[in-house]
């Protein structure tokens, strides 16, 4: 026996430490159940496509003989594809090889004997666990029409398109959106229960007897009740006698009471989770997005930073945890969230790579002690994220600075600038401010010198800017981290300068074209 | 209008007041900020500056007595939306020649400070909003751009006036290769009426150069003082 528990725990510690099994299991949880799993959805979408090929099937051959091929495909080839998947979602349910080094661990740390009862007990609990949920128990009906001989096991293929939970997320949010009524529909369905109860058996006392009535049996009782109570009244069985015919109008008030009631409970469970549901929506596209630039505050200059980004196609949350605030930000049609920018949870229920996904975090509260906390909780987070913040007071610069950002942008000192250099140069100041307006025609741009641009263009005299009417003002060198004015005609292109320059946003983009597609003579 | 004065008169005594008198210090004899009702708050005590008190009744005798405003620049900053408003339009009406640089945080307010006869108005939360995006979606250029304007980089941005137009002997702006010919690159060129062009806009192709255009010259300091001595001043009105 000791032989066979060392045997069982080694075996468990080999699965748990093969990176092979680990990899494996890890893949089929991901298309299975992990809904940020990138290829989930081709396998859910593929599942949809099963579900609704076996219902297309079965409609057609209630009056036609459906070809053989449909028959296997339907019978054998679904009923199995959902049976290996029924098997995957068993196995992926709990870990046997964690339950038992957990154990042996257990036992080890108290000096105790390993427990292989408790094992056992605990294993097929947890599978049993499983296999009773409402989803399992759908999709082992689901199978059930493989054994197709059994002509009533045919209908189970209905039992797939219950199946269709698992798959879209909608269907999934619609039922835990009722999920947390269920309290309240439980006591609503009690009490319908006892009325048509009640009134099956009434009616029945009362019009099984009389030669006039349709109600024979307590079967058609209990068929007359649930037509009344639903307030449906088809009228192919009715009560005749006056004793009846009252049972009839408790029921029918009783009727209309459940279903107002199960209407009230419907909209409410929605109205209370609304707003979950449009922040999970949020999160999921967020999720999706790359390039993505936080926005932590929505006061006035975030607002206006807002509207700017959004107008250069940037890709922009909003995350604030003043309510008032957050639902201005969703009134300007900005994607937003009520999450505390100070708060490490916010940013991990983003469900996003930080380093990967975001391009930049703008903390824009006019508030300096706000600005360092999200600054501080954003750097503690990730180390190389670019941060911008606002600084509102001249003394907390240094403040922010130790938090971590990368940029601060104090509006008071840039006011101060802005006029000394306008009481200077008003129509130098006027002109640049023209050309950097958002609806001028005359745009000053920076142009990226790709491979192919430096593979065609060696020298700044090939640059053939003046025939495309455009101003080189100078090149960022990426090898010196240089500005170069009005480089040297000798000048060398590389990849990963940036060319600076100033003309028509027309003429620009013709010029990156030509850039872009000369080719070296 | 003249742009350079003998005196700045700020109105605020706040961060931005201070911050204008911070940077404009040197270019003005005079510079004073006007003190309403604010709160002595902790500002940046390194610069020695005059503070006066001063109220919004129409009664500017002081002023008057003290400065002389034909050669004044006021610059009217203070916090509260509608006082700086009133503060203008009683500055305008009392002297409708006095050159009036106004702060205010939106646009809205921007518009009510022209109607007011602000002479410049600096919305600060657009201007702040502009440059954070300017910075977000083009870093270099932004950062070349705020050292020439603002820092003291060797690189600077000059208004020439055109004063020896016959140097260009009849030629067309766009013609000339200012980077090859004089080490500075002319960006734009503004008009007798006042009106800027992009150097290779279609009407500036078509304007012959005349005595009192204005060329917006980028360029190191060296090469444009030679370039003002070429075809005319350096513009500082």
């Amino acid at each position: 026996m000791n032989f066979f528990i060392r045997l069982l725990v080694d075996f468990a510690y080999y699965l748990n430490s093969s990176v092979g099994y680990q990899r494996k299991r890890r893949l089929f949880y991901n298309i299975l159940e992990n809904d940020d799993y990138k290829y989930k959805k081709y396998f859910d979408v593929f599942m949809m496509i099963l579900i609704f090929s076996s219902v297309s099937i079965l409609i057609y051959e209630v009056k036609r003989d459906a070809h053989d091929y449909f028959q296997v495909f339907n019978n054998y080839i679904i009923s199995l594809i959902f049976f290996i998947e029924y098997i995957l979602r068993l196995w992926i349910s709990s870990s046997v090889s964690k339950t038992i080094i957990n154990q042996n661990e257990y036992s080890d740390l108290l000096g105790r004997k390993f427990n292989l009862a408790y094992v056992i007990k605990r294993v097929i609990s947890d599978k049993l666990n499983y296999i009773l949920s409402v989803k399992a128990i759908i999709d082992l009906l689901a199978i059930m029409p493989f054994f197709h001989e059994l002509r009533l096991l045919r209908i189970f293929i209905l039992f797939r398109v219950f199946k269709l939970f698992r798959y879209a997320k909608s269907f999934q949010t619609f039922s835990t959106v009722l999920a947390t009524k269920k309290f309240e529909f439980f006591t609503l369905s009690m009490f319908a229960a006892i009325v048509i109860f009640v009134a099956s058996v009434l009616v029945y006392v009362m019009e099984a007897n009389n030669p006039n009535s349709p109600i024979d049996t307590l079967y058609e009782a209990f068929y007359w009740s649930i037509v009344t109570i639903s307030t449906v009244g088809y009228g192919d069985v009715v009560a005749v006698s006056p004793e009846g015919q009252f049972v009839a109008v408790v029921v029918i008030l009783s009727g209309i009471s459940v279903l107002a009631f199960t209407t009230s409970l419907f909209v409410s469970a929605f109205t209370e989770k609304l707003e979950d549901i449009k922040e999970s929506k949020v999160i999921q596209d967020i999720s999706k997005m790359q390039r993505i630039y936080i926005i932590c505050g929505y006061e006035e200059i975030a607002k206006e930073v807002a509207k700017k980004l959004i107008r250069a196609d940037f890709n922009i949350l909003v995350l604030d945890d003043s309510l008032e605030r957050i639902e201005m930000a969703k009134k300007d049609g900005f994607m937003a969230l009520q999450y505390n920018p100070g708060s490490v949870d916010s940013y991990k229920k983003l469900h996003i790579d930080m380093t990967t996904q975001v391009k930049a975090i703008l903390c824009l509260r006019e508030d300096d002690v706000e600005n360092v906390y999200a600054a501080l909780t954003i750097r503690s987070i990730n180390k190389d994220i670019y941060i911008l913040s606002l600084l509102m007071n001249r003394s907390n610069k240094n403040k922010l600075l130790h938090s971590g950002v990368n940029e601060i942008l104090y509006d008071k000192e840039f006011v101060g600038l802005i006029a000394k250099e306008y009481i200077g140069q008003p129509v130098a100041f006027e002109a640049i401010h023209t050309l950097r307006s958002e609806h001028s025609t005359v745009k000053m741009d920076e142009i990226l010198v790709t491979e192919r641009i430096a593979n065609s263009i060696t020298y700044v005299k090939d640059l053939d800017n003046i025939s495309y009417r455009i101003v080189l003002l100078g090149i960022h060198k990426r090898s010196s981290g240089r500005f170069y004015f009005n480089p040297i005609n000798d000048t060398i292109l590389e990849v990963g300068d940036y060319l600076l320059v100033i003309g028509n946003h027309m003429f620009i983009k013709e010029y990156i074209k030509y850039l872009s597609k000369k080719v070296r003579a | 209008m003249k742009m350079k004065k003998t005196n700045a008169l700020i109105f605020g005594y706040n961060e931005y007041g201070f911050e204008i008198a911070k940077n404009i210090l040197d270019e003005y004899n005079n510079v004073t900020i006007f003190k309403l009702d604010e709160v002595d708050i902790n500002l940046n005590k390194q610069i020695d500056i005059k503070i006066e008190n001063f109220d919004l009744s129409d009664d500017w005798n002081s002023l008057i007595n003290e400065y002389d405003l034909e050669d004044s620049i006021v610059f009217c900053s203070l916090e509260d939306v509608a006082k700086n408003i009133f503060l203008t339009i009683s500055l305008r009406s009392a002297f409708k020649d006095l050159f009036i640089v106004a702060l205010t945080d939106n646009n809205e307010s921007a518009n009510k400070l022209r109607m007011a006869g602000a002479s410049k108005v600096i919305p600060i939360v657009e201007t702040t909003a502009h440059m954070i995006t300017d910075m977000l979606k083009k870093p270099i250029i932004t950062k070349v751009l705020h050292d020439i304007l603002y820092e003291d980089s060797d690189l600077k941005i000059e208004q020439v006036k055109i004063l020896n137009a016959k140097f260009f002997n009849g030629k067309y702006p766009a013609d000339i290769e200012w980077s090859r010919d004089h080490g500075v690159l002319v960006v734009a060129v503004t008009h007798e009426d006042g009106s800027s062009e992009f150097i290779y806009s279609t009407k500036t192709k078509h304007h012959l150069i005349k005595n009192g255009d204005i060329f917006i010259v980028v360029g190191y300091e060296a090469d444009i003082k030679e370039f003002e001595k070429l075809v005319g001043v350096k513009n500082e009105n």
